[in-house]
């Protein structure tokens, strides 16, 4: 036992020793990112493979459980973080992440990419994209409602379910989505909408499960979650439903860190990410819309989807001052 | 007369089995002797129905007990230990005794007799749990009058006490076994208790029983 | 019950100290824990918009409805399976302990699919009658069904193995004179279960109360949420820390209230082992009841978990079977697995002995309490907690996944361990402490010749449950960086947030088939062990 013991342990020291000799010979960018972003399936594997192949370097993905989780572990960890960058975070919590100052200016021009809105902010680079959308099988509703009041006015039997806005960023989102189409009167829309609400779920795949199981007729998702089912499942019957009012979108993007000793490979990173090459990696395997026109490298499962007419958008400093009031709003309107 | 003819008896995988015949005189204690392993509690099992025969009769005055279910032979138990219930009084271990529906005051008076009969009046309210081993056996005894089951048997009853505890018990089951015309079925591997009480004893001896 | 007089408990300085020791060392990670939460706090916390006030009253009645009808169904399904043989039997028994340690999430996606709007019950319905009742799936009612399938079943494991116990002497003496079922029940049963009662109760209300995502899954909203909720708010949305600590206490505050009540009553004495007595059946209406109870328990209970399975054997078997990342995450689950159910052992066995070994109330219940008080801790405040304590001892946060999902794991497991080990080792040295001592021996030896061979029933249960549980909770390495660190349950959930619910689905069932065949193998397996090693 002893002996097996203090084998084992020259091993994994030798084998530490090698690792860390070898690691010394070029430079490691670590990344921070959300767990399904780094998965197997996700982006992560390809990108780390297509970046290695140009920058020298090695570099490592750190998935926590949330892209909020990778914010959180930044904060905590402050000046000492591994991080040099962060990837994941969306426009609706850049603002609260803008106000830590611990994110170092990107200097990138970002002129040519292909957004619902412009996009000029210093510190953070989108890549991607997607309108927070209903869900529904178009082979049991013939008729999708095409607004919120018409949602409102079905019969109270047509049931959704969304996710809870403290633990979930398309529940944020759908709370940002009712208060930049309603304003003052979001209130009187979430009243409205409580008899449809099946359940506020934690996550969004706990909501997307009910809705795949026939237990929710609508789903709070993306306009690009259809893609997957007729890419990966050929049923083209998953379809998002448009609402006049317009729709807010989530965009995902990345951020150097002052604290990181690679500033500029970090923004090589940042600029390899939105080039073309990179930007063809993410439809398929994130399922979003991807921040540069690919043309016909985009797969047509993506080219083919239905878009909004209208994309809503709330000032940053609003959302950080009131999405606390806003998110107590909407739990005493559904309570 | 309990009187058991061939009765056979194997558990699975056991290649010489049990074949029991023997017979018990109403007011008679029949004693069974037997070093430990030789098959008296399987005897017991049969007799109160804890265990079938693959063979064989066992009857009471000419009826089969066989086809009876252990709670509705007339039989009474008296083990070794465990015969009382520890969380509830002696007076309501007694009481189990009586069939169920006997109004209240029937049933103190009878509880009370019967307490009286084995010499423990007024430890009615006590808990069982409190009592000493004999007076716990006595109590199970005093249980066993009210049930009048015409079998008693008996399984190492006295082991658990001490002498003097003992020679009490032993009178007591004695003079109910023939106050009451009791089958008595005493197993025990003790020759003194045997000796002083049975009128009638077997040897087990290599699954059988050897009248003695 | 009466206090046990302590000249009969044989004296064991060193399993007081063991258990002291651990104690100490349990309540000092969670102090420490929350001084690390803090002492990250920057700044004075937001202020608190949560009306705790309503959050607790409504947790607390959910978990108390919880503990009550989890209880009572206990009772009557452990009746029920313990009077009834059929073939199957241990199979069910089996499902049943599965419940409770198969991630919860999956148990409610099952209770889904046969309870749910678009449920087996409601398509029948639709179909036989063209009608289908209002789902009793969401809402407080849904909350309830689940935990109570849940924890119910958990319940009625525990207690049934407490009946199987039941010394033949004991049935044989009721079996002669003829006591109705429901005198068997009041002389026989009951004091064979009601020692297990409380710690059984503390840890259900625990669940109850601590329980996230099937109380959102199934409540249908913000008027039932729970307290961890707003904690869990408080931590990762706020970032309100000192918010979170103080919530935080006052959960933990509620929960000691409920264990220390729990750990005051002497547990009675239930004898260990297995009974071998003749098959006892109760008649008449008892017997019809036990029918219909098993009948409903076994629609109730078993039906979610065999949906699971066939939900799993559809087309996402081959494709998951066929992933080499499959195999990888099957390998660190049981190692995991295994490592957790060890060390929980150790620590069950350090705890229970050492309470054993005491005869007063107070030193009783300050030995339990930390043990008990791991479950009160919001997960969101231990994944954090440990994280900055990983971070603050120096560690890359990555390399120190696999101990603190370990020790996370096992401290999770050590209150379902103390109630499976607890009442069987204080049977043990009160039913057998004079003879113990007597005989002069000491704390080894009354270890291995007399509680470890009557014990081996026990300890293989309690091991099924605390290697199923490990394989289960992952959450206080949420911010760890984990993705090469990977069991089952986590590439589950991945897969659930990535649009692959094929392949979760085949996980889950693989994951319960595991589960159950954990529970029917582990108990017997050390039955035989410990037996064996006596001769």
């Amino acid at each position: 036992m002893v002996s097996f013991a203090s084998k084992a342990l020259a091993v994994v020291t030798l084998g530490l020793l090698t690792v860390s000799a070898l690691a010394q010979d070029k430079p490691t960018l670590t990344v921070y990112t959300y767990d399904g972003f780094a998965a197997d399936w996700g982006p992560g594997p390809k990108l780390k493979e297509g970046f290695e192949a140009q920058c020298g370097c090695t570099l490592n993905w750190v998935a926590a459980d949330s892209s909020i989780g990778t914010l959180r572990r930044v904060q905590l960890e402050g000046d000492t973080t591994e991080a040099d960058l962060i990837v994941g975070l969306d426009q609706s919590i850049a603002g609260e992440a803008r106000t830590t100052g611990l994110f170092a200016e990107h200097g990138l021009d970002l002129g040519g990419l292909a957004l619902p809105e412009t996009w000029s902010d210093a510190e953070f680079v989108p890549f991607d994209y997607s309108h927070f959308a209903f869900m529904y099988h178009s082979d049991t509703m013939a008729e999708p409602p095409r607004s919120f009041e018409d949602l409102i006015a079905l019969p109270d039997d047509v049931k959704i379910a969304i996710q809870d806005p403290r633990s979930a960023t398309p529940g944020l989102g759908l709370l940002l989505w009712v208060k930049a189409a309603y304003g003052d009167r979001a209130e009187e829309i979430w009243k409205g909408l409580k008899p449809h609400i099946l359940t506020v779920t934690r996550e969004w795949s706990e909501s997307y499960s009910l809705f795949l199981e026939g237990e929710a007729d609508m789903v709070l998702s993306y306009t690009t979650s259809p893609a997957y089912h007729i890419v990966e499942e050929d049923d083209d019957t998953i379809k998002a439903a448009l609402f006049d009012e317009g729709h807010y979108p989530q965009i995902e993007v990345a951020g150097v860190l002052k604290s990181s000793p690679h500033q500029d490979l970090a923004r090589q990173f940042l600029t390899y990410l939105t080039s073309a090459e990179a930007q063809a990696i993410i439809p398929t395997t994130n399922w979003m819309f991807p921040v540069v026109d690919l043309g016909d490298g985009l797969d047509p499962a993506f080219a083919g989807l239905p878009q909004p007419d209208k994309t809503l958008s709330l000032p940053e400093e609003d959302i950080v001052a009131h999405s606390a009031d806003w998110i107590a709003e909407m739990l005493a309107a559904i309570q | 007369m309990l009187r058991a003819d061939d009765l056979r008896f194997a558990y699975p995988g056991q290649r010489q089995g049990y074949d029991f015949s023997f017979t018990a005189e109403p007011g008679e204690i029949t004693a069974v002797s037997g070093s430990s392993g030789s098959g008296k509690s399987t005897l017991l099992d049969l007799l109160a129905g804890f265990a079938r025969p693959q063979s064989g009769a066992l009857t009471l005055d000419g009826a089969s007990l066989l086809p009876l279910p252990p709670e509705r032979r007339p039989v009474s138990l008296l083990l070794q230990s465990d015969n009382l219930f520890d969380h509830i009084s002696a007076a309501e271990n007694v009481a189990l005794g009586l069939p169920s529906g006997t109004s209240r005051t029937e049933r103190d008076a009878a509880v009370a007799r019967a307490l009286a009969e084995v010499g423990l009046e007024g430890v009615g309210p006590q808990r069982a749990s409190t009592l000493s081993g004999g007076q716990k056996q006595r109590v199970a005894l005093a249980r066993t009058l009210l049930r009048s089951r015409p079998v008693l048997l008996l399984d190492e009853p006295f082991s658990a006490l001490d002498d003097e505890t003992r020679e009490t018990v032993r009178a007591l089951i004695a003079r109910l076994t023939a106050q009451q015309g009791w089958h008595t079925v005493l197993v025990s591997h003790h020759i003194d208790d045997i000796a002083a009480v049975a009128q009638r004893h077997y040897r087990l001896v290599d699954g059988r029983l050897l009248p003695s | 019950m009466a206090q046990v007089p302590p000249t009969i408990l044989p004296r064991r300085p060193w399993r007081l100290i063991m258990a002291s020791v651990l104690a100490l060392a349990i309540a000092g990670l969670i102090a420490a824990v929350l001084w690390s939460i803090l002492a990250a706090a920057r700044e004075g916390g937001g202020a608190s918009r949560v009306d705790i006030f309503h959050l607790l009253r409504m947790t607390a009645l959910q978990a108390g409805l919880t503990m009550v009808l989890s209880l009572v169904v206990g009772l009557a399904l452990a009746w029920s399976l313990n009077r009834l043989r059929f073939w199957g039997r241990d199979l069910v028994v089996a499902l049943f302990s599965s419940a409770i340690v198969t991630p919860g999430m999956v148990v409610a996606f099952g209770i889904l699919t046969v309870f749910g709007r678009n449920g087996w019950i409601n398509r029948a319905s639709q179909a036989l009658f063209g009608w289908a009742p209002e789902s009793p799936a969401y809402g407080l009612g849904g909350i309830l069904l689940a935990h109570v399938i849940l924890d119910g079943a958990f319940a009625a494991r525990v207690l049934l193995a407490r009946l199987d116990a039941i010394a033949p002497d004991r049935l044989k003496v009721g079996q002669s004179l003829g006591l109705s079922a429901t005198k068997r029940f009041v002389l026989i049963d009951w004091p064979a279960m009601r020692g297990t009662l409380p710690g059984l109760g503390a840890i259900i209300f625990l669940l109850a109360f601590t329980s996230f995502p099937i109380v959102l899954l199934l409540g249908g909203g913000p008027a039932n949420q729970t307290l961890e909720v707003a904690i869990y708010s408080a931590v990762r949305l706020d970032f309100d820390l000192l918010g979170a600590v103080r919530l935080a206490l006052t959960q933990m505050a509620v929960c000691a209230l409920v264990i220390m009540v729990a750990s005051a009553v002497n547990p009675i004495a239930a004898a260990p082992g297995r009974s071998n007595a003749a098959r006892w059946a109760d008649g008449g209406w008892a017997r019809v009841a036990q029918a219909l109870i098993l009948c409903l328990g076994t629609i109730g209970f078993a039906l979610p978990l065999v949906s699971v399975l066939i939900d799993g054997l559809g087309s996402g078997l081959a494709r998951v079977l066929g992933q080499g990342a499959f195999w990888q995450a099957a390998a660190t689950s049981l190692w995991v697995g295994g490592t957790s159910a060890l060390v929980t052992l150790l620590l069950a066995l350090a705890v229970a002995t050492g309470r054993a070994a005491v005869a007063g109330r107070l030193p009783r219940i300050l030995l339990g309490l930390p043990a008990y008080a791991y479950l009160a801790v919001p997960a969101v405040v231990l994944s954090l907690g440990f994280f900055l304590l990983v971070r603050a001892l120096g560690l890359r946060p990555a390399d120190a996944a696999a101990p603190v999902v370990i020790l996370g794991n096992s401290l999770l497991s050590l209150p379902f361990a103390l109630a499976t080990l607890g009442p069987p080792l204080e049977a043990i040295v009160r039913r057998r402490g004079k003879l113990i001592r007597s005989l002069g021996l000491d704390g080894w030896q009354q270890f291995w010749q007399i509680e470890y061979p009557l014990l081996g029933r026990d300890i293989g249960l309690m091991l099924a449950l605390a290697f199923c549980f490990s394989l289960g909770d992952l959450g206080v390495i949420a911010l760890f960086g984990t993705q090469d660190f990977q069991t089952l349950p986590l590439m589950m959930f991945r897969a659930l947030g990535a649009y692959r619910n094929n392949d979760a689905a085949a996980i889950a069932a693989l994951l319960l088939v595991g589960t159950i065949v954990a529970f029917a193998a582990l108990p017997w397996l050390f039955e035989r062990i410990a037996h064996a090693s006596r001769r």
